[in-house]
């Protein structure tokens, strides 16, 4: 079984799912972006790379029982698909603090408000492969719990569970 | 001013998340508000907020609301997955942009301005 966990920069994916406990691999995949120049090319205006889709669905292949963490692995095949939500004011502190710019913990914080993400899992995968974990105010331990009830398929799928609005 | 060319048009700024839309409408350089309706005010169930038909109402309202202050027409900036997603979610942004034309209101130019999650790395998919 594959399980993408995707959401927002700065909605915890990374550490969250460095605190599992089973016997998945975890695939860090903006890492592997990086390290095997999975790209198209460069964002300019937004300083960051452009991920070649194709050449990193061939580098996934058909690895078997790996959590995917990235906030593009809702782009790829996967069984089941967690989406990491946070308020949006939270994520821009977050942001801010990880050193990112005002404009970019901005327009993160933005698309968290919008549901960007939870809204292309659920074109891409539909509402029945997707689980919406709300993680503002829970701790990293508690959110890997969550993640690791979908693996063991002990939750139901959700999505629109949250409604972010009030930030924009 | 009130003779100015420019006072006749104003800015539609649609927000549709996938559980709820959002419209706001502002003079050209986006300073004053001059109409603003949340789904959540017109229909109370929280799912419904983002569907066509509450988002046709509230298009209705503003329409009305901005065209009694003299607007003619308006541009169009929409923000989030129901400006370019095909599908479900977030079907409010079409809507909302057929039901402005409808109320009367002209549609000048419209724009996706979805914001793009990213941080060292971004997808190509996405518009905007
Ligand atoms: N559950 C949590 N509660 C409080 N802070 C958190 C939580 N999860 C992550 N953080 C902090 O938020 C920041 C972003 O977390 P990270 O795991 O890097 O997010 P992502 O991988 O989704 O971009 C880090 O500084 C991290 O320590
Ligand atoms: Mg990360």
């Amino acid at each position: 079984m594959r399980v993408a966990v995707t959401g927002t920069p700065g909605t915890g994916k990374t550490t969250a799912t460095e605190l599992l406990a089973s016997d998945f691999e975890v695939v860090h995949l903006n890492e592997v972006i990086r390290e095997q120049e999975l790209t198209t090319g460069h964002d300019d205006e937004r300083d960051t790379l452009v991920a070649d889709l194709d050449a990193v669905e061939s580098w996934l292949g058909d690895r078997e029982d790996v959590v995917v963490e990235s906030h593009l692995a809702h782009e790829f095949d996967a069984d089941r698909v967690v989406v990491l939500r946070c308020a949006p004011d939270v994520i821009e502190r977050r942001l801010r603090e990880r050193g990112e710019s005002a404009e970019s913990a901005r327009e993160n914080a933005e698309s968290e408000a919008l549901d960007v993400i939870l809204g292309h899992a659920v074109q891409n995968h539909g509402e029945d492969s997707v689980y919406e974990i709300e993680t503002t105010d829970r701790s990293p331990e508690s959110v890997a719990a969550a993640i690791e009830a979908v693996i063991a398929g002990e939750r139901e799928p959700s999505a629109g569970t949250v409604d972010y609005t009030d930030y924009l | 001013m009130a003779e100015n060319e420019d006072s006749k048009w104003a800015i539609a700024h649609v927000h549709a998340s996938f559980n709820n839309t959002i419209i706001t409408i502002t003079d050209l350089t986006g300073a004053e508000t001059l109409a603003k309706s949340s789904g959540g005010t017109v229909v109370k169930q929280n799912r419904d907020e983002a569907s066509p038909y509450a988002a046709m109402q509230m298009a209705e309202t503003v329409a009305e609301d901005v065209q009694s202050q003299g607007v003619e027409g308006v541009h169009v900036r929409v923000r989030g997955p129901g400006g370019n997603l095909q599908t479900n979610p977030g079907p409010g942004a079409q809507a909302t942009i057929r039901a402005l034309a409808r109320a009367g209101l002209e549609i000048g130019r419209i724009e996706d301005v979805t914001p793009i999650p990213h941080d060292g790395t971004r997808s190509p998919k996405s518009s905007g």
